[in-house]
């Protein structure tokens, strides 16, 4: 082997060779190879904690490897920095966004490297340059609005605005639809193919196979740190991939269920309420829940969901209409006496909501029981039971953690998502709330979490999930109820439900032969 | 456990970077750095009196502190505690010396007022702040200058002891709380100091509304989705700070200088405050950090007399500590520059 770099390896815009990274006793990374040619969109997918992100923060020189070195356009390199990746055109678009909420676009997009005019920042020229480079590659965004007020989709576009800036000729991508809707998700693939059209290479990290099979040229499947193979994309099937990257088969096809006919639990009339800005966000809303029934929410994110999921839980008042838990008006109870009526919530902003990510998995396994025996008497805490109860709760439910005194944001997402799931399903609930039940979570465990929530259909409680990804609510779902702009489109049997149909409605649309007015 | 650790040393490299900083200071006046340290020593506790002596300065820091905490813990930020110290301590020789009462069962009497005049008056910026979600720190800190000069307004003007100073009629022998030492004027409050930061913790730690208090705290959001009503939780929290804040001025009163003065205890309401954040709001680990600033504050004593350092310094070398303290928080935070303005936007 030669270190000159030859005509092959010239093609080569990153090649990552036999590297090895340990934290402690913990191996995330062994003997990995990479090589990813100039100008493809090389996805790599696996588990959470298969060792993605460890990888590439290594190639982002965020991280030191423990072995193996790295060759960046067919030439050695060692990044001891990022500053040194970006200079040698390297550019990472992290899944947590680093913007400044209260500065510009243009400003955020410059930050660091100002453009400066007689020692003072060149505003003008910043903005310009962005409005230009915004309109040049496509990324729509308004340079002078400020960072705090836009949709994450746009600061997405920002982030990588920031890179292109910076020179990026390969752009690393963090799981860059985690956050995004279809629609941005599509907007952000059409962003990617005009990058690898003009030449730039795309690394985009993912564990969403439909994502990976659409947008991808190539594939790189890890699994616990290991690489398990790279391929073309189109010689793959979905099927595939899931083999690879779980290492078993994996089925997410339409769940057998009984038909059931329960009593209703859940009678939600005439529903409104309002977002942050005082617009209304659901209008006149109503549906029903049966006990030993799945409905599902199906709708683009932003129409209205995260809204109908407080005002159940209490969380956010009602401007008018009702919402029936078992005779009980949920618009007119705090979020204690909600639960009390037999109301569990499983909320789709599982690390503001669902967890205190510093505590110990007892302890946030403790909330709501805080004045309930075996946990407290008389007020007083039982840590001694609290601690059984979480070991029991790990055990039933798989979660991955060295015990009951794990801080819970040392865990996985799938884990974390175990630990909220563990504790509302074992309060007996009569109705349960899931938003977004698998957002984040690897694919083994979601298998998992669908199975869980099967088990709460079959003890009979009534079961409503809200989720963007349609393909759950066709899995899970008795019906589903389409949201489009706080309003609900329409109504599908989950086993009868073709895609384009859901699709029209989500976009907005009747689906032909179901005229019905749209009064506003 | 480890997270635990890795804060304590997180805090030793603050106090130490500030100890640095502060002898580089004492280079520039001229003064050996060495010397005003070990001075600083002899002076906190250098023989039996001097210990007495710290640990007497160390008791309203300690109360103070604990008084911090429960806020700090609680998710508000009571900067009032100065304020509630002179509430509670005007409360207190009030009943000392114009309502007589058997011994012993006055001092309690009056404990109980100072307790109840400082949670009365951070009442003011807790319904604030529970109705209408004004910011606790600004008025909490407001409330300090109102509270310092009503009470100097009703020690001049209401009930001014004949003579020239500006302070009340001393309170009566049956409401002091008996000192420890004959050779020292150290009491009781101390012990109430220590019992009051161990039972706190306790409180926190093993009780479902001590639990519920924490988590408000630190997951506000979870704690609302959980059934906490964090508003009530807000309000009782800031009461108890205050309180606690009362007492301390209640035991100070009683304690050490027997009447209500004016300027009596002067930041002892701060320093207690940084004593809480120095210990990331332990009620144990106050007790260590509280008598640290006792041990400044007494040490100082001898400074002026041994050395040509002013005992300013000492204020320059707390000073020196809140600095690298907080930029310790903002160090671990760099990972997310953004997260302290994130905060706001959720």
């Amino acid at each position: 082997m030669s270190n000159a770099p030859s005509a092959a390896a010239a093609d080569n815009a990153v090649e990552i060779i036999g590297i090895t990274k340990r934290f402690g006793a913990f191996t995330a990374n062994e003997n990995v190879n990479l090589t990813v040619r100039r100008g493809e969109i090389h996805a790599i997918i696996g588990e959470n904690g298969a060792g993605k992100t460890t990888l590439m923060n290594i190639l982002f020189g965020l991280l030191q490897p423990d072995e193996g070195k790295i060759r960046i356009d067919g030439g050695d390199v060692v990044f001891t920095d990022p500053a040194a990746a970006i200079a040698a055109g390297l550019g990472m678009v992290h899944q947590h966004f680093k913007l400044v909420p209260s500065l510009s676009v243009a400003e955020n997009v410059f930050l660091g490297m100002e453009i400066g005019r007689n020692g003072l920042i060149d505003h003008a020229a910043q903005i310009e340059k962005t409005r230009g480079l915004s309109e040049r590659v496509g990324l729509k965004v308004d340079p002078t609005e400020r960072v705090g007020l836009l949709s994450v989709g746009i600061e997405q576009r920002i982030e990588i605005l920031k890179v292109l800036v910076r020179g990026a000729r390969t752009i690393i991508l963090d799981e860059p639809t985690a956050v995004l809707t279809p629609q941005e998700s599509r907007e952000l693939f059409q962003t990617l193919r005009r990058f690898v059209a003009e030449g730039m290479t795309v690394i985009f990290i993912s564990h969403h196979l439909e994502e990976v099979m659409e947008v991808s040229d190539t594939v790189t499947v890890l699994r616990n740190g290991k690489h398990v193979a790279t391929r073309s994309t189109a010689e793959l099937s979905k099927a595939d991939l899931v083999r690879m990257m779980v290492g078993r088969d994996v089925s997410f096809d339409r769940r057998p269920r009984e038909a059931t006919h329960g009593k209703i639990v859940l009678d939600v009339r005439n529903l409104w309420a309002r977002d942050e800005r005082r617009l209304p966000a659901l209008r006149d809303v109503s549906f029903t829940v049966r006990a030993g029934e799945i409905v599902g929410i199906a709708g683009v994110a932003g129409n209205g969901q995260t809204e109908l999921a407080e005002v159940l839980a209490g969380l956010r008042p009602a401007s008018h209409g009702e919402a029936r838990l078992n005779g009980r008006d949920l618009t007119t109870l705090a979020p204690a006496e909600i639960r009390k009526a037999g109301f569990a919530h499983v909320p789709g902003d599982r690390m503001v909501r669902g967890v205190d990510g510093g505590a110990s998995i007892s302890s946030n396994l403790l909330m709501g029981r805080q004045h309930k025996a075996p946990w407290s008497l008389r007020g007083l805490l039982d840590w001694k039971a609290a601690d059984k109860e979480a070991e029991a709760m790990i055990k039933r439910f798989d979660i991955r953690a060295r015990g009951p005194h794990d801080t819970v944001k040392r865990l996985s997402g799938g884990n974390i998502q175990k630990v909220v799931l563990a504790r509302e399903f074992t309060n007996d609930p009569d109705f349960l709330l899931i938003d977004q039940p698998t957002r984040g979570v690897d694919i083994g465990a979601q298998e998992a979490i669908h199975s869980e929530i099967m088990n709460q259909r079959a003890a009979g409680r009534a079961v409503l999930v809200i989720s963007v990804q349609l393909d759950e609510l066709l899995t899970l779902a008795d019906r589903i109820l389409v949201l489009f702009n706080g309003r609900i489109m329409g109504e599908v049997a989950g086993d009868k439900a073709a895609d384009e149909t859901i699709g029209m409605m989500m976009a907005g649309l009747q689906p032909a032969g179901k005229e019905r007015e749209l009064a506003l | 456990m480890s997270d635990r650790l890795r804060a304590f040393y997180g805090q030793v490299v603050a106090v130490a970077v500030a100890l640095a900083i502060g002898a580089i200071i004492i280079l520039m006046v001229d003064e050996s750095p060495a010397k005003v340290f070990v001075t600083l020593v002899r002076g906190a506790f250098g023989d039996q009196a001097k210990i007495a002596g710290t640990l007497l300065q160390t008791t309203p820091i300690l109360i103070c502190g604990v008084a911090a905490c429960v806020g700090l813990r609680g998710g508000m930020f009571n900067v009032g505690i100065e304020g509630q110290l002179f509430l509670g301590g005007f409360a207190a020789a009030l009943v000392g010396f114009a309502l007589p009462l058997p011994s012993g069962l006055h001092m309690i009497v009056a404990l109980v007022v100072a307790v109840l005049a400082g949670a009365a008056w951070v009442s003011i910026p807790a319904y604030f702040r529970t109705r209408y979600n004004t910011n606790e720190v600004v008025s909490t800190i407001l409330s300090n200058y109102v509270a310092v000069l009503l009470t100097s307004y009703f020690t001049i003007f209401l009930f001014k002891r004949p003579g020239g100073w500006s302070e009340t009629p001393p309170i009566l022998p049956s409401a002091y709380l008996p000192e420890i030492f004959s050779f020292s004027r150290l009491n009781w409050g101390l012990v109430v100091g220590l019992v009051l930061a161990v039972a706190v913790a306790w409180l926190f730690r093993h009780t479902a509304r001590g639990y519920s208090a924490s988590m408000v705290g630190s997951a506000p959001k979870f704690a609302e989705y959980g059934g906490i009503d964090v508003k009530r939780q807000g309000f009782i929290v800031l009461l108890a700070s205050g309180a606690i804040g009362g007492l301390a001025g209640g035991v100070e009163t009683l304690g050490v200088h027997h009447r209500f003065m004016e300027g009596f205890a002067p930041g002892f309401g701060f320093d207690g405050l940084i004593a809480a954040l120095l210990a990331n709001g332990s009620p144990i680990g106050t007790i260590f950090t509280a008598l640290f600033f006792g041990a400044l504050r007494s040490g100082s004593l001898l400074l002026e007399v041994d050395t040509n350092a002013s005992r300013e310094i000492i204020t320059v070398i707390q000073a020196l500590i809140i600095l690298s303290v907080s930029a310790q928080v903002l160090m671990k935070r760099r990972g997310d520059s953004t997260a302290g303005e994130r905060r706001w936007k959720f």
